[in-house]
């Protein structure tokens, strides 16, 4: 106790310092967002929490996968390919990518009350407004590199350990044909693609040569591939046949252009962009939210009940009289953005469209969604804002 | 006026204020409960200041409506001379203070709970964390978390979180609690040395004795009012005149300073006569005590006026103050 404090010739300078910090400015100092963020990168089980579950659970799925199809490649595919690519983006990442940046936004949200900090800070004149802005950027300093992380693993895996022929409906197709190419393919593998192939009739399609042929091909172990033809007609010719495995391959096309190896380029940057998006709603909102309610674990579960629960179901129930309201949601928002190619939360294709080309979504523009994501970035912003500005410390 | 020009008006007039704290008709209130009722405190700069009041009196929430924590109901106050909630950041910019328990990230070491405050604080501010930490004897575990630190510990880096700011004004709300005797010396001394180098520290304590060595004034506060303020010699001089007395027969001796008509509170006790005399009593009132007694043929053994502590003037202001 004895040392003295041997910085200032004696007390008062602060007012020159307090005059060029602009102390009142709602704007935080990179200072304070550096603090806030190893404030937060030092909560050891919450960062644990958040890597396990944002990077570790992809990682230990496609590691089993690896190892698996390592060892047994008869029995396990790939551990690779665009369908795995499809369903750990849409399906696990981007939930828990939402719930791991919602629990860190409640938390950057909540503790400063509950440790007792918040009073230290308020005493230091620095604008309250600045205290609460400054949690914004260091959490998605945290957030963003944790689901880039996570996301960069996914595509790693799913480009390099990809099939090398693509198995559609069941067949192993070659990647890439043209129409042209595909209909010669099916005219090859005529049982395969009959037997296999989904049946995507069209209006326009001859159905009695169809039913003509399907009626006489047999599948697998000898089994007839359709009922015995009750006409009794003719057996139909090996042309025949190749004729109409080319005409299922041509009413397949659309569908087996869309199927990939592998993602491209464009999906993961989209995909990517879109994971980021979700996460930043989430870390935005979980800290409004927590710093209205002033609390985390009631925050963090509301989140989650709005992630896991409501969503899906604003998604795709249409309740009458509340349609709007229901878009309102920022999930549904969200879920209309999703990049094409990606299935939408919940099931079902977005198709080349996204979101938007999802038939069992509620209908929604993009304008609209995009609004309503910046409606909820804004006002929860102004929420947790406005009680950090006017709670008692 | 330009917007500098105002400012430098302002700092101008905040600097030849002769107060460091300064309220007027301050009030706070929790729904019926007024715990801060038109306070009018008036702390000069460069001394130490004690706050002194029963528990629940209002003193915390007094200061936790001067450092913005809380709004005030009504009343004006101004720390520095910069009125306050007006020019709060400049005030609370040259204000270190401690509110109640001073609690911390228990995650982070002492050393980085300092970085987050100092980073809100002007820059200069980074460089008087380890002078700081070493003020208050905390140099050595300033890498250790702070959920390892003892309660003491934590009132340590509460203080060091104060000097950070290098403030002219320290505001500390019982900062001797959880503290050992060694420990409240430690602090005593650094608070007289803060205050040798012109700070300002207003301290809220219960432990009078505390105050009593360390303040240079008093307030004391009951039900959220201030009822007396002043420099502690002052008060203790309107405090009631104590005498011991020590004679053969204390009965007798009672029955005749009651029979001459002076105007004192006796009670007879193991050590003989305790007599209260009021206020402002002379003290040749004690020489004709002396003289009534060695007349009438009482033995005085002993004789000796009891200087008057801040505990027994602040049970009796108070106790006075509770009666119906």
């Amino acid at each position: 106790m004895a040392a003295v404090l041997k910085t200032s010739p004696g007390p008062g300078t602060a007012q020159s310092g307090s005059s060029r910090d602009h102390r009142g400015s709602p704007i935080p100092t990179g200072a304070m967002i550096a603090t806030r963020f190893t404030e937060l990168r030092k909560r050891r089980g919450l960062m644990i929490a958040l890597i396990v579950v944002n990077i570790g659970i992809p990682t230990l799925f496609l590691t089993v996968r690896l190892l698996a199809h390592a060892f047994d490649p008869k029995s396990y595919g790939p551990a690779g390919g665009y369908s795995i690519y499809t369903g750990l983006v849409a399906g696990v990442m981007y939930v828990f990518g939402f719930i791991v940046a919602a629990t860190l936004g409640c938390t950057a949200g909540s503790v400063d009350l509950s440790e007792g900090m918040f009073r230290h800070l308020v005493v230091t004149g620095r604008s309250r407004l600045a205290l609460y802005l400054a949690r914004i950027p260091a959490g998605l300093a945290i957030v963003v590199p944790l689901v880039a992380i996570g996301f960069t693993i996914v595509c790693a895996v799913c480009v390099f350990a990809a099939p090398t022929k693509l198995s559609y409906d069941g067949v192993n197709v070659p990647v890439g044909l043209s129409r042209a190419g595909l209909e010669n393919w099916a005219e090859a593998h005529a049982n395969e693609v009959i037997c296999n192939f989904g049946l995507r009739v069209g209006p326009s399609t001859p159905k009695a040569d169809l039913n003509s042929v399907l009626d006489n091909v047999r599948c697998g172990n000898g089994v007839q591939f359709g009922p015995p033809s009750v006409s009794g007609g003719a057996k139909p010719t090996e042309a025949e046949i190749k004729g109409v495995a080319a005409q299922i391959a041509r009413t397949d096309y659309a569908d087996y252009a869309s199927q990939f190896l592998y993602p491209s380029n464009s999906l993961m940057i989209k995909s990517g962009l879109w994971l980021e998006l979700e996460a930043l709603i989430g870390l935005v909102v979980g800290l409004g939210l927590a710093s209205l309610l002033g609390q985390r674990t009631i925050s963090v579960i509301l989140m989650i009940v709005l992630e896991v629960i409501l969503t899906p179901i604003f998604s795709r129930t249409r309740i009458p009289h509340l349609l709007n309201l229901q878009r309102a949601v920022v999930g549904v928002a969200t879920a209309h953005l999703t990049p094409g190619g990606l299935p939408v939360l919940g099931g079902g294709g977005g198709g080349p469209g996204g979101g938007n080309g999802n038939p069992l979504l509620i209908p929604e523009s993009t304008t609209v969604a995009v609004c309503v994501i910046i409606a909820w970035l804004v006002v929860w912003t102004a929420l947790g804002a406005w009680r950090m500005m006017t709670r008692d410390a | 006026m330009s917007a500098t020009a105002l400012a430098d008006a302002s700092h101008r007039l905040a600097a030849e204020s002769q107060w460091a704290v300064e309220t007027h008709g301050l009030t706070k209130r929790f729904g019926e409960n007024v715990a801060v009722d038109g306070v009018e405190l008036l702390v000069p700069r460069g001394c130490a200041f004690g706050y002194l009041g029963p528990n629940g009196a209002g003193k915390t929430t007094l200061i936790r409506v001067l450092l913005g924590l809380t709004h005030a109901d009504a009343g004006t106050m101004s720390l520095l001379g910069y009125l306050v909630p007006k020019h709060r950041d400049v005030a609370l910019a040259r204000v270190g203070a401690i509110v109640d328990e001073p609690r911390f990230h228990g995650h982070l070491t002492g050393k980085e709970n300092l970085q987050i405050l100092a980073a809100a604080r002007e820059p200069e501010s980074r460089d008087r964390i380890g002078p700081s930490l070493e003020r208050v004897g905390l140099a050595g575990r300033a890498d250790d978390k702070v959920s390892k630190y003892s309660m003491g510990m934590r009132q340590r880096l509460g203080v060091a979180a104060c000097l950070i700011g290098d403030p002219q004004l320290l505001i500390l709300d019982e900062p001797m609690n959880g503290l050992d005797p060694a420990g409240m010396a430690e602090i005593r001394d650094m608070i007289l040395a803060l205050v040798a180098e012109g700070r300002t520290v207003v301290l809220s304590s219960h432990l009078l004795d505390e105050v009593e060595r360390t303040c240079d004034a008093v307030a004391i506060v009951d039900r959220g009012k201030i009822i007396r303020q002043g420099p502690i010699s002052e008060l203790l001089a309107g405090a009631s005149l104590m005498l011991q007395v020590e004679c053969s027969e204390p009965d007798r001796a009672r029955a005749l300073i009651e029979g001459a008509n002076i105007a004192a509170r006796i009670e007879v006790g193991q050590l003989g006569l305790g007599i209260s005399l009021p206020g402002g009593t002379p003290r040749d009132v004690a020489a004709e005590i002396n003289r009534i007694l060695v007349t009438e043929g009482i033995a005085v053994y002993r004789l000796q006026e009891v200087q008057a502590s801040l505990e027994a003037w602040f049970l009796q202001v108070t106790s006075r103050l509770g009666a119906p």
